[in-house]
């Protein structure tokens, strides 16, 4: 259109000047002044229609009337202003909380790895790792041999990749002046070809790389831009990793950190080959290096299937290679009776960390929220129908006006999706904060961001609420029907209104899904509460630990180093006692291998494990956790390099290899047989990795007398705040290198707890959603009885008129919901048990069918819908006859 | 809102013949509404009696179409006036037309006078 529209003034005008002429007309023709003037108006017709018809001609008429329903959509829930916050609320709440879950989801669960092709990568698993080797996972890990060995036979896999962290948790980097930690892992040459991981700054690495064990890097676009400020010039720029200089080639492409969950990848380096970059950050074992130690499995590999083939095809081929593999450094054959090692493939398009330890606790909140989200929706429709029942005369009178029904439908789909757009709107931001929140409790570092799919799911939900909130309450809109504006008093109005039976059953599923959640929830956080107190098997208060990471050349030095910082810190001003540990307790991480008892490998029943767990200990280790020994002593300053090789094992150790016998004396060692000890002590069993471990046997060697010393973790028990002692300890341990800091300094009580935040956030997440539905639940029964009340006021007022006392009517008010929270009880219990046994891997020290959860469940929801009732009772015991009758 | 409705039914029916008036009437010269209207009446014999509702909604949606201009101006008895005029398109439009309208009274008056000759033979 270039002309300018013509106003409807001036067709007004126009039609003005036409009756002024048929006048001027009639007038001539004999008619008088009046005469000829209502004559020109009675030719013409309706005026008004045809303004009307000029108005509506040429006009986009939809987007007219929707302009005109979202005014009188809002200026109608602005008049309602407690309803449409409370709709808005519940609606992002819901909407938020699904929002939230289903983008960790999305990116723990459905999002595959940054890589190309990713459906025909595969990690590499075994059954078992042969006898005489130590394992990192005695499944997921491998010694360099078998690596060596895959990559040769040049079939089944087009790829083999391997890759393995600089340490257990960070290693030192320095940029520039500025020391810090980072991740860092080494990697095979093949590692970014094979993964098809694109780089947009510089190069990967390749075969020659890996060959010379090249002493250059790559950084992660992460850390690039985090720690580097994306500087374009960084290539070519050293970085020190762990003192060892290395020359950045490279930045790996956005969004790529690792193939491993859990965790970010700062940096990737060649497999190397030299003391200071061993594989977990180990010191050499017995001199020999994870390249040449065929009996350390501390590799991880992933490979790329070769075209055509499939898994099955893949492992048939590089079985046997990998078994002959497997046994090199062990005498080249599984000993008498041991089972070789079976090697297989296991699909790697998602994140195996998050993977193995989120799925079930994910798939079990999605159903959660799922069910909040139900009641929500519920709550919503419940409302506007309330809302809707309650205008019931407003509907009918604009249907005797002339307004169609599908005018009336197409007004409260507007009202609906009004609320859902504020709604969403409010959800969105909502969710972006909660699955920050969640990140950071799940220590996912990864990206969470919302992305397409998750924008996808949340539109798709809004637009069903949409629809849901404008036809359900449409039928209750137009049931009154025109006629009903003819009737004129509250009293008979509206009697039918209150008797709603789909309110009532609405309102007794939600009380069932609110115990379906307050019974998950239940049972979550009484595990939570037992695995917070859990008996650790020390007294863990007034605990510090810290790592120290000194720079020793021989083991002559280290021992000595360790031997004077533990004098300097036992004399510090209240220490009560100091140790050391090679794995930190709580943390995860252990060593575990077969032992010799008495010389030779021991008899175990009908294939129980001969697994033991072990870990090197300094002086006054078990005094000093406050572990109680129960025969023979604790390690002490007079166990030294020279004095007899003695160990300590735990009651499981006693039970299970030396049964009926008193284990003081017998010989303990290593499977290979190199290194034997005299036990002289049992401690009763604790805990060791985490809080939710088994008992496990258990052995502890003297760290001054075995052949091999390196980083170590110093544990104190101190009076009063254990934090505080860390300043005096830095000061101590500078003073023997001002280089060293403390690594990881924390209460040994957090650090257990860190072995359960995924179940702390599990429990935490379960219990908010079981309250979230509680609360919903209280709004929705009290926005239902409120208004069933409203309704009946005239009725009560009747009642009571007629002698009806204010408890009768209390009773009949509290009557109504108590029946409504019985049904739904009766539903929500089986539905609870259900999900109790669907949660049973997620519990401990709780049964799926605890009694005094379902108990409490049942109480609580009973307690909210009895507060709910009360305000209306009240209420509607208060109202006043006269009044009531007299209300319109 | 039902007077409406009717309405609707009307000038579906009589909008080509309507648009059809109104061109053959600007034909004779420029010329305000109610001329339109007056014109039409008087040349029909008062057979067509024009809803000037209609007639104005007509005469814009002409002007849209760009088939007639429109312009305020005086009439002769000095009164404000909107007059329209014939655009150079809206001279073809009206020769199609007034050929499809001939087309079709022709047919029509085929059929209507062939039945008449059967009704005859019957009788």
């Amino acid at each position: 259109m270039f002309k300018r529209k013509r106003s409807a003034e001036d067709f007004r005008a126009e039609i003005e000047a036409h009756l002024e002429l048929e006048a001027d007309d009639l007038r001539s023709e004999g008619l008088n002044e009046d005469q000829a003037r209502w004559q020109a108006r009675r030719e013409f017709g309706n005026v008004r229609a045809a303004e009307e018809r000029f108005y509506l001609k040429g006009r986009l008429v939809w987007l007219d009337k929707l302009a005109r329903d979202l005014r009188f959509g809002l200026r109608s829930l602005c008049q309602s202003p407690g309803f449409t916050a409370t709709a808005i609320l519940t609606l992002a709440l819901g909407i938020g909380a699904n929002t939230a879950v289903f983008s960790v989801m999305n990116a723990v669960l459905l999002k595959s790895l940054p890589v190309a092709d990713p459906d025909h990568l595969v990690y590499l698993r075994t059954s078992n790792p042969p006898h005489g080797t130590g394992t990192i996972d005695s499944n997921q890990t491998f010694s360099y041999s078998v690596y060596d060995a895959l990559r040769q036979q040049g079939k089944g896999f087009s790829t083999v990749m391997a890759y393995v962290p600089l340490s257990n948790s960070k290693v030192a980097v320095r940029y520039g002046a500025q020391p810090e930690e980072a991740e860092g892992d080494m990697v095979s040459g093949t590692f970014f070809s094979g993964l098809g991981v694109n780089l947009p700054l510089g190069r990967g690495f390749n075969q020659e790389d890996e060959a010379n064990h090249a002493p250059i890097a790559v950084l992660s676009y992460n850390y690039w831009t985090r720690r580097l400020a994306r500087d374009p010039d960084v290539l070519g720029k050293t970085l020190y990793v762990n003192g060892v200089p290395m020359t950045i080639v490279g930045v790996a492409a956005e969004g790529f950190e690792g193939v491993e969950g859990g965790g970010s990848t700062d940096l990737w380096i060649p497999l190397q080959n030299r003391r200071e970059l061993n594989a977990w950050g180990n010191p050499p074992d017995d001199g020999r290096l994870y390249i040449s130690n065929p009996t350390w499995w501390c590799l991880r590999l992933i490979a790329r299937l070769a075209p055509g083939v499939s898994r099955a095809q893949a492992l048939a081929q590089l079985q046997s290679a990998f078994q002959t593999a497997a046994f090199v450094g062990l005498g080249g054959s599984p000993v008498a009776g041991g089972k070789p090692p079976v090697l297989s493939l296991a699909a790697a398009k998602s994140f195996r960390g998050y993977d193995r330890m989120y799925a079930n606790p994910l798939r079990i909140l999605t159903a959660m929220v799922g069910l909040v989200l139900l009641i929500a929706l519920a709550n919503v429709v419940m409302l506007l129908m309330a809302r809707n029942a309650a205008r019931q005369r407003e509907f009918s009178v604009r249907q005797a006006l002339g307004a169609g029904r599908g005018e009336l439908l197409r007004q409260l789909l507007t009202e609906g999706l009004i609320l859902v757009t504020a709604g969403g709107v409010l959800a969105w931001g909502f969710a972006e904060m909660a699955t920050r929140l969640l990140g950071n409790w799940a220590q996912i570092e990864s990206s969470l961001a919302p992305d397409k799919t998750v924008l996808l799911f949340t539109v798709g939900v809004l637009v069903f609420a949409a629809l849901l909130f404008g036809l359900a309450p449409l039928r209750v809109a137009l049931a009154g029907g025109a006629e009903l504006a003819l009737k004129t008093s509250a009293a008979t109005s509206n009697t039918d209104a209150g008797k709603s039976r789909t309110g009532r059953i609405i309102v007794a599923l939600q009380m069932a899904l609110c115990v379906v959640l307050l019974v998950g929830g239940g049972l979550l956080m009484r595990t939570l509460r037992n695995l917070e107190n859990t008996d650790l098997g020390m007294r863990v208060d007034g605990l510090v630990v810290f790592g120290v990471k000194p720079d020793v050349p021989s083991i002559a030095a280290g021992r000595a180093f360790y031997l004077n910082l533990l004098n300097k810190l036992r004399i510090l001003p209240g220490v009560e006692s100091v140790t050391l540990m090679e794995e930190r307790l709580g943390s995860w991480s252990s060593d575990n291998s077969d032992m010799r008892v008495d010389g030779r490998l021991p008899n175990v029943a009908n294939g129980a494990s001969r697994t033991v767990r072990s870990n090197v200990a300094g002086p006054d280790f078990f005094t000093t956790l406050g572990v109680p020994v129960l025969s023979g002593r604790d390690f002490a300053d007079s166990d030294t390099a020279s004095s007899p090789h003695v160990g300590i094992i735990n009651q499981e150790f006693a039970n299970r290899f030396l049964p009926n016998e008193n284990p003081l004396g017998h010989t303990i060692g290593t499977d290979n047989g190199q290194y034997a000890m005299t036990i002289v002590g049992v401690v009763k069993d604790h805990k060791y990795r985490s809080i939710d471990e088994e008992p496990i046997p258990m052995a502890w060697y003297e760290y001054a007398q075995i052949p091999i010393i390196g980083p170590m973790h110093v544990e104190m028990r101190v009076h009063g705040d254990p934090l505080a002692i860390l300043p005096a300890a830095r000061k101590a341990l500078q003073q023997l290198d001002p280089n060293l800091p403390l690594i990881r300094p924390m209460t040994q009580r957090a650090q257990f707890e860190t072995t359960i935040s995924p179940q702390i956030l599990f429990a935490r997440l379960a219990g908010f959603f079981g309250f979230l539905a509680v609360v919903l639940v209280a709004t929705g029964l009290y926005g239902t009885l409120a208004y069933r009340v409203s309704m009946r006021t005239a009725e009560i007022g009747v009642r009571m008129a007629v002698g009806a006392r204010r408890g009768q009517v209390i009773w009949m008010i509290l009557k109504d919901s108590l029946a409504l929270t019985i049904a739904g009880v009766m539903v929500g219990l089986p539905l609870a048990m259900l999900v109790g046994r669907a949660l049973a891997s997620s519990l401990y020290g709780v049964r799926p069918l605890d009694a005094v959860t379902y108990f409490l469940a049942v109480v609580g929801l009973a307690a909210v819908a009895l507060m709910a009732s009360a305000v209306p009772a009240a209420r509607a015991a208060s109202v006043d006859p006269i009044r009531a009758l007299r209300l319109d | 809102m039902a007077t409406q409705e009717n309405n609707d039914d009307r000038i579906a029916l009589l909008q080509g013949t309507l648009d059809l008036l109104i061109l053959k009437t600007l034909l004779l010269g420029p010329c305000h509404g109610q001329g339109v209207a007056r014109t039409i009446q008087r040349q029909s014999e008062e057979v067509f009696l024009v809803d000037h509702g209609s007639l104005y909604v007509a005469l814009q949606r002409l002007e849209d179409k760009n088939w007639i201009r429109a312009k305020w101006g005086v009439s002769e008895n000095n009164r404000k006036a909107r007059f329209y005029s014939l655009t150079p398109k809206g001279r073809e439009q009206l020769a199609e037309k007034t050929g499809e309208w001939r087309r079709l009274t022709r047919a029509m008056g085929l059929i209507l006078d062939a039945n008449a000759v059967l009704k005859g033979e019957e009788a």
